[in-house]
């Protein structure tokens, strides 16, 4: 049902009510249509993204070690230049393996940098150039997850990492606006705050064995994850979508 | 009957000033040549504006005639610049082009008139051609260079001085029809041809001034008296040509170039210089309806050595700002050992490439800033650390390599998105990690102690698989590799050294 404006309750309560019940709507936007999203190579998170990664904005993904960040940055890399569109993967852990299949990499500019800070310059950069998806690789040089009970951790004392602090995630936002590419921030622990449109954070599912413990021959299947869209400035945070993530053979 | 344009570039070294400083066009300018060994310098050219400033003229005799006057060295780079500007310029009318000193070209006119139209059309041409490159250019078309080149010069006094943003326009031409060309050179003093000054005293002893009367004395008897220089004199003023066309290819390249009256030490100073060479760069390859694939950059520094450097771009352009941006971090990158005190810029042409912008969905990276965009990555972490990832062939467990990121043109229409195989993934540890791994009776790893939280104890693990591998090489690998879960739920691929017993940590899985 469609209300004139003069008509509609000014109780700020009532209103709110209304909208609830979906006895009111919001107007459809006068402005010119988004361009496609990105997909994520993923069906039913590109659903709770509201189509996939919006162009011109920040996504965070946010999961600790093993449960499938990587996998899931690499499989949004996978779609994005499968679909003829160029990517860039700024990768200050140096971790990434061109042998893995399922991404073009004709069409993906790696860039190693030394430290943190040089990775968000690069990021800057690759934003200016119109690439269509940056991924930012911070899982292995970004803030560190909450350690997990049991760890036994090893420090040694060498030159601590110059932080980029928090300032920088507005100016990467700004300028992924500004030249329309989708900038993909993977972490351990947010770091973009509100100025992510959305977080995907994932959670680590049991490991998948083949074989009875101790055999020979027993091999590492994979692993079962849950994923879930925790925030997003435009549509509601998702219910858990399961992953299975199987192992390719290294 | 064949026809014949000459382009001509009178007073080459002053356009090529005022090619490259067109602002000095408004001020009385005159271009100087240094004396040898310390010796006065003389003036070889100057503008309308410096009145009473003529070539051979002491500096010091010229700023007493003009006191305004302001002066510029020679410089071979800016010569050598303009006069391959010029042959650009014939070459942009006719295929046959055939350079016969700096700033003095001949081309074939013969088939050019569906293009241009008449001889008029063809020298018209020629004028706005070189205009375009920033050049004031006499033209003459004849039946022969010879005449040509003195229709070229009879040209010459109509020449005017007028600025343009590419340096200086005014040019003039002037057509020898076949039928006039009897009655052009009879009227033609002798003073128009360069003679030797021996010749054209015995010619003047003779009471000979004009083409004409040389052209009316028996040949024979000229050449007895004269020598073959008689005999030559005689049929240029029949109107014979003395030489044919020697066409030769167009350049491979282009260069502009300039030289520094002091020597640069930063950047800045550099920039300018630079800026001023990519624009007329750019006009050039304009004019030709062509890009730059390659940049050359040629410094000259203060030992007299030379310091060269490529720019090689990801695509094809000729737009001067990401030009300058790249010459720019190429430098910053790498500073030259001395002081620079001339500058080359040297653009590898080829046919235009241009940017076609999509009709569905967003656009894209252009061929420029992606070699900007890699350019600045460079400068930034370093030329090792940036391009297309690939894999060595060669086995190496997580090996990776970079190369030249060129990526292929997007499809016409966007594609849909495929989908993905959601696939764990080896994160690599560059270097591997080594790691100290506790193992029960059986060998298999109980707990692993490793740098920061690659380590705990093992909660589930597969292995080994041995490989053997590189044993051609110096460098062989024999290795038994596990998969393990430690506490805390980390998934490493860890390998131990069959020789030494070493363990590594190579990956991490996620």
């Amino acid at each position: 049902m469609t209300l004139p404006a003069r008509r509609l309750p000014k109780d700020p309560r009532a209103l709110e009510d209304l909208l609830r019940t979906g006895q009111v709507r919001r107007a459809p936007a006068l402005f010119p249509r988004a361009p496609r999203p990105l997909s994520t190579g993923i069906e039913k998170l590109d659903a709770a993204l509201g189509g996939g990664l919006a162009r011109g904005q920040l996504h965070e993904i946010v999961a600790p070690a093993g449960a499938g960040g990587t996998a899931l940055l690499h499989a949004a890399l996978g779609a994005t230049t499968r679909a003829g569109e160029l990517c860039a993967l700024i990768d200050p852990s140096d971790a990434f393996d061109p042998r893995r299949r399922g991404i073009d990499l004709r069409r993906l500019l790696w860039a190693r940098p030394l430290d943190p800070v040089q990775a968000l310059r690069a990021a800057e950069i690759a934003l200016e150039a119109r690439f269509a998806l940056v991924a930012l690789d911070l899982a292995g040089s970004g803030p560190k997850a909450a350690r997990p009970r049991g760890v036994i951790e090893v420090v040694r004392f060498e030159k601590k990492l110059s932080s980029p602090g928090a300032s920088p995630w507005a100016r990467l936002a700004r300028r992924a606006e500004k030249h329309g590419g989708a900038l993909l921030v993977l972490g351990r622990a947010a770091q973009a705050g509100t100025f992510a449109s959305a977080t995907i954070e994932l959670e680590r599912g049991p490991t998948l064995w083949d074989g009875p413990p101790g055999a020979p021959g027993r091999l590492l299947r994979g692993v079962r994850a849950i994923s879930a869209v925790a925030r997003h400035k435009r549509m509601p945070p998702s219910g858990p979508l399961p992953l299975h993530l199987p192992l390719e053979a290294p | 009957m064949t026809r014949i344009a000459c382009l001509w570039v009178p007073d080459l070294p002053l356009c090529a000033a005022v090619r490259a400083e067109p602002r000095l066009l408004g001020a009385p300018l005159a271009v100087v040549q240094a004396g040898d060994l310390g010796g006065r310098a003389h003036v070889l050219g100057a503008t309308p504006l410096a009145e009473g400033v003529e070539a051979g003229q002491t500096l010091a005799e010229a700023r007493a005639v003009c006191p305004a006057l302001v002066h510029r060295q020679a410089s071979p780079e800016r010569e050598r610049a303009a006069a391959q500007a010029a042959l650009e310029a014939a070459t942009a009318v006719s295929p046959r082009c055939e350079e016969a000193a700096p700033g003095l070209v001949y081309l074939d006119a013969d088939g050019l008139s569906r293009l241009f139209g008449d001889d008029r059309g063809v020298a018209r041409a020629l004028v706005v051609a070189a205009e375009r490159v920033g050049l004031r250019a006499a033209v003459g078309v004849a039946a022969g260079k010879s005449v040509a080149l003195l229709a070229a010069r009879a040209a010459s006094p109509d020449l005017t001085f007028e600025p343009t943003p590419q340096g200086v326009a005014g040019g003039a031409f002037r057509v020898v029809a076949p039928e006039e060309q009897a009655a052009f050179l009879a009227g033609l003093p002798l003073l128009a041809l360069d003679l030797p000054d021996e010749l054209q005293q015995t010619l003047r002893r003779f009471g000979l001034h004009t083409l004409g009367e040389v052209s009316r004395l028996p040949p024979g008897p000229l050449a007895a008296r004269l020598g073959p220089e008689g005999a030559l004199l005689w049929r240029l003023a029949k109107g014979d040509d003395v030489s044919a066309l020697a066409p030769r290819p167009p350049p491979v390249r282009f260069e502009e170039g300039e030289e520094l009256e002091w020597d640069a030490q930063s950047i800045e100073p550099l920039l300018f210089v630079w800026k001023a060479l990519l624009d007329r760069l750019a006009q050039r390859l304009r004019a030709r309806g062509l890009m730059a694939r390659e940049i050359l950059l040629r410094l000259r520094l203060a030992d007299g050595s030379w310091d060269d450097r490529a720019v090689d771009l990801a695509a094809p352009s000729r737009e001067v700002g990401p030009l300058l941006q790249l010459l720019r971090l190429l430098v910053e990158g790498r500073p030259p050992a001395a002081g620079v005190t001339a500058v080359r810029l040297c653009a590898m042409p080829i046919a235009e490439v241009l940017d076609q912008l999509p009709l569905f969905g967003p656009r894209g990276a252009s061929p420029v800033q992606l070699a900007a965009a890699v350019a600045r990555l460079s400068a930034l972490m370093g030329p090792e650390r940036v391009g297309q990832p690939v894999a060595p062939d060669r086995w190496a467990p997580f090996a990776a390599e970079v190369t030249r990121f060129a990526p292929p043109p997007p499809p016409g229409v966007p594609e849909a998105p495929p989908a993905a195989q959601l696939e764990l993934v080896a994160r690599a540890l560059r270097p591997p990690r080594t790691a100290e791994v506790r193992c029960d009776e059986a060998g298999r790893p109980l707990l692993v102690i490793g740098e920061g939280a690659l380590g705990g104890r093992v909660v589930a693990s597969a292995g080994p698989w041995r490989t053997v591998a590189e044993w051609w090489t110096d460098a062989p690998v024999a290795l038994d590799s596990y998969d393990l879960e430690v506490a805390g739920g980390l998934l490493l691929r860890a390998s131990r050294e069959l020789s030494s017993g070493a363990w590594w940590i190579e990956a991490v899985y996620d």
